[in-house]
């Protein structure tokens, strides 16, 4: 048997170790922020887009319809809505649209927008070159302006037998105030009176 | 062998120290074992309480509860309907059934069951259990200050965050999690210790008892999930006070990334409070079928391959956020994969049984009521699992009976199963079996009435987390709280009896169980010496504690 002393350095061995996992988990929690929003540009997770420099792919006969989608957070007093409803394309075929924002107070805004696409398998074919959603966006009082999109769909989609079926590929934005720009009111309570169901809606389950 | 040697050597070191400071500065497992139960006693009453009023609230349509004690507190009945209900289920979480599995039973019983005198780090056990009662305080606090925190136990942003929550609410209940993990990490890091390498000669690990074996892996779970729960609640934590943004996108955060990391804890969590009731259950089966365990290895090995793949099924619980059909594709996989373990355990416990000269006893009732209502939940997991199904049964009471019939009927029916099997070596009494029976078969039919009608309100599309609800759901709404109603006197039935059997109960003996009781803790006397296994056991030729046969 092991003496005394060896017994208690084995056990301090073991607890070490243990200290050891737990702050590599806490570091791995954190090392996955960043990690997680590499995953979804790389996987199109979530129905993340791919971004390219330029478009390399060769158009293709094959057609397809995209539906532009916009919403405004109420935080954010902005007019945002797309210049088109929705537009067919050849894949691979580059195209500009632009969604148009107008600022309705009377103070510089600026705000920042989220965007995914669906279906969601659609995603990694979903190619954006130029997009107003890569950056903080500014607007004067009163200010309008168009915000373009420059963006083509790969057309390895076809090859893809999982999403080759994809007919329509809804394109969806919301843009919110950034943090950075609310101003530092007490923040505005949800209301619990949103709660209330109604037969109609269970029905509907 | 030693065991005569160690029995007259023990009754002369039980002098345990007195008053106030045997408890405060306590490093015994056995008192700090103790301290947990009376702890999570504590935390179950509270607890339990709050899920009265919850079903008293929901007995019938309408608002006639929470309208008055919302104003009593200060805030709005919606509000703190939903306040109740998250306390309710952090208590139950981690203040009643971790607190009773793992620093409980797994302090008084692992140390004795692998001969150790103690556990490895006697102080840093004290800690553990003292940094709990200051976690209760702040969690009671996030109920009453302010608004209350309303967020459900899985504090999901953004109605955990600032535009949800503003008031300091929310901010108690994250830092009570906090000193709760703490506690969990320290009381794991102690038992991984303790069991590693403390074990009697001769004591390996294929020859460990399924407890044992059972708080191992569950103490190397908390110590790889419980850091993430730390790592998101300390974001969540900046979020809501020093302007940081992981889960706002208005600052290019995400709530889902929320979720995920929730989640990454949250199903091991789940598996954290139900194996240490597998290992109880597997020793009862056995010492009341007087046979030893069916597929001892491959019970291990079953909680063992539970615990790994409990990583990688986490997205299950978020099948409704919009995720790829590949992947939900693989999440249905794995989930569904993880039935095979807990069928593998089930069937044993069943084979453990079969041809064994059975005596149902008080805690094999339990342990035969734990099998049942685990198996239920079970199934209804396996239809959770369809992310199909699920996209129509997140969120209705269907999820909400899973989890009850695997967790308030499974993990708690083993601790009752566990309370019965080793009260007389804890307090030295006899429990009287009448009564015994009688909280068992109250309980059991009690919380059968009370869950087993969710399964309907749920298939018929009743939410859950709603005060109210529409006309259509009010039978089956009464029925489940008539099934309350009698769990709750079942229960203060329990309570009194079990008072009244600690003063003037029959003193009882070191094995009451006879034959089947092959553990250590049954070779010492009835209480438990506050010193045993100084002289460690040697189990170089075999199990000291089994009983020859007959
Ligand atoms: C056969 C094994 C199991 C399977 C396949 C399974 C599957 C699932 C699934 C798919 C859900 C998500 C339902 C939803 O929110 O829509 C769920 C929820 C849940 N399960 Fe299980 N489960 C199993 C065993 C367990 C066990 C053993 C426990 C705990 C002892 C447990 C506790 C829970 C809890 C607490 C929730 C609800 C979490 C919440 O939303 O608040 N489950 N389960
Ligand atoms: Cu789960």
């Amino acid at each position: 048997m092991s003496s005394g002393t060896d017994f208690s350095r084995r056990n301090r061995r073991t607890a070490t170790t243990a200290f050891v996992v737990v702050a590599g988990m806490v570091g791995l929690t954190f090392a996955f922020v960043p990690l997680y929003t590499l995953i979804c540009q790389v996987t199109g997770l979530g129905g993340t887009p791919q971004v390219a420099e330029r478009n390399e792919t060769d158009v293709s006969t094959q057609e397809i319809t995209v539906r532009f989608d916009a919403n405004v957070d109420r935080s954010l007093p902005w007019d945002f809505a797309p210049n088109e409803a929705s537009v067919t394309i050849n894949l691979g075929a580059e195209y500009l649209t632009s969604y148009r924002s107008t600022n309705l107070s009377d103070e510089a805004v600026t705000g920042i927008s989220t965007f995914n696409v669906t279906p969601l398998k659609a995603a990694q074919y979903f190619t954006k070159i130029e997009c107003f959603c890569f950056t903080e966006q500014t607007l004067e009082p009163g200010q309008s302006v168009d915000m373009p999109v420059t963006f083509y769909i790969d057309p390895a989609i076809l090859e893809d037998e999982l999403a080759n079926e994809v007919q329509t590929i809804t394109l969806s934005y919301t843009f919110y105030r950034t943090l950075d720009d609310i101003p530092d009111e007490e923040p505005e309570i949800i209301s619990e009176a949103d709660q209330v169901i109604t037969t109609a809606q269970v029905g509907s389950f | 062998m030693s065991t005569t040697a160690t029995h007259a050597h023990d009754d002369d070191h039980n002098h345990a120290p007195k008053g106030i400071s045997r408890w405060l500065n306590s490093t015994n497992h056995k008192d700090i074992g103790t301290m947990y139960l009376v702890f999570s006693v504590v935390a179950a009453l509270v607890g339990g309480g709050l899920s009265l009023l919850i079903r008293i609230e929901l007995g019938e349509p309408g608002i006639q509860v929470f309208d008055v004690i919302g104003e009593m507190m200060g805030s709005e009945a919606k509000q703190f309907y939903n306040v109740t209900v998250t306390a309710h289920a952090l208590l139950m979480v981690f203040f009643v059934v971790m607190p009773a599995l793992i620093g409980g039973f797994g302090n008084w019983f692992v140390p004795m069951m692998i001969g150790a005198p103690d556990m490895a780090f006697p102080r840093m056990n004290n800690i553990s259990f003292w940094l709990m009662p200051p976690a209760l305080i702040l969690l009671i606090l996030s109920g009453v200050m302010g608004q209350g925190a309303g967020t459900g136990w899985t504090l999901y942003p953004p109605l955990s965050g600032l535009a949800g929550q503003p008031d300091m609410s929310v901010d108690f209940a994250i830092l009570s999690l906090h000193l709760a993990g703490a506690s969990s990490i320290l009381g794991a890091t102690n038992f991984i210790t303790t069991i590693l390498n403390m074990r009697a000669p001769g004591m390996t690990m294929h020859k460990a008892p399924l407890f044992v074996w059972a708080t191992l892996i569950t103490a190397v779970l908390l110590l790889l999930a419980m850091p993430v729960l730390a790592g998101a609640l300390t974001m969540l934590l900046t979020d809501r006070n020093f302007g940081t943004a992981f889960f706002d996108p208005r600052g290019g955060g995400d709530p889902l990334l929320w979720q995920h990391l929730f989640w990454f804890f949250g199903h091991p969590e789940v598996y954290i409070m139900i194996l240490p009731a597998f290992g109880i259950v597997s020793h009862i089966v056995s010492t009341f079928s007087r046979k030893p365990v069916f597929g001892y290895l491959g019970m291990a090995y079953a909680m063992a391959s539970i615990g790994i793949v409990g990583f990688v099924v986490w997205a299950h619980h978020m099948y409704t956020v919009g995720m790829g059909v590949n992947y939900r594709a693989y999440f249905v996989a794995v989930t569904m994969a993880i039935a095979v373990p807990t069928g593998i355990k089930i069937f044993s416990w069943i084979a453990t049984m079969w041809g064994g000269s059975i005596s149902f006893k008080t805690p094999m009732m339990w342990a035969i009521g734990f099998i049942f209502l685990f198996t239920v939940g079970g199934v209804t997991g396996v239809v959770l699992a369809n992310a199909g199904m699920d996209i129509a049964m997140h969120d209705t009471y269907y999820v909400v009976a899973h989890f009850h019939y695997v967790l308030s009927l499974g993990a708690i029916f083993a601790i009752f199963a566990g309370f019965y099997y080793w009260f007389d070596k804890m307090t030295g009494k006899v429990y009287p079996e009448w009564a015994g029976q009688l909280h068992f078969w109250t309980t059991f039919i009690g919380v059968n009435v009370l869950f087993f009608p969710q399964h309907f309100l749920g298939l018929a599309g009743m939410p859950r987390r709603y005060i109210d609800y529409p006309d259509i759901f009010a039978e089956w709404n009464m029925v489940s709280t008539w099934g309350a109603y009698l769990t709750m006197t079942s229960t203060v039935f329990f309570l009194i009896v079990t008072l009244i059997v600690m003063i003037a109960g029959r003193k009882s003996v070191a094995n009451p169980w006879g034959d089947g009781a092959t553990t250590l803790e049954w070779t010492v006397a009835s209480p438990a010496p506050f010193h045993t296994f100084e002289d460690t056991p040697d189990f170089t030729g075999g199990n000291p504690a089994a009983h020859p046969a007959e």
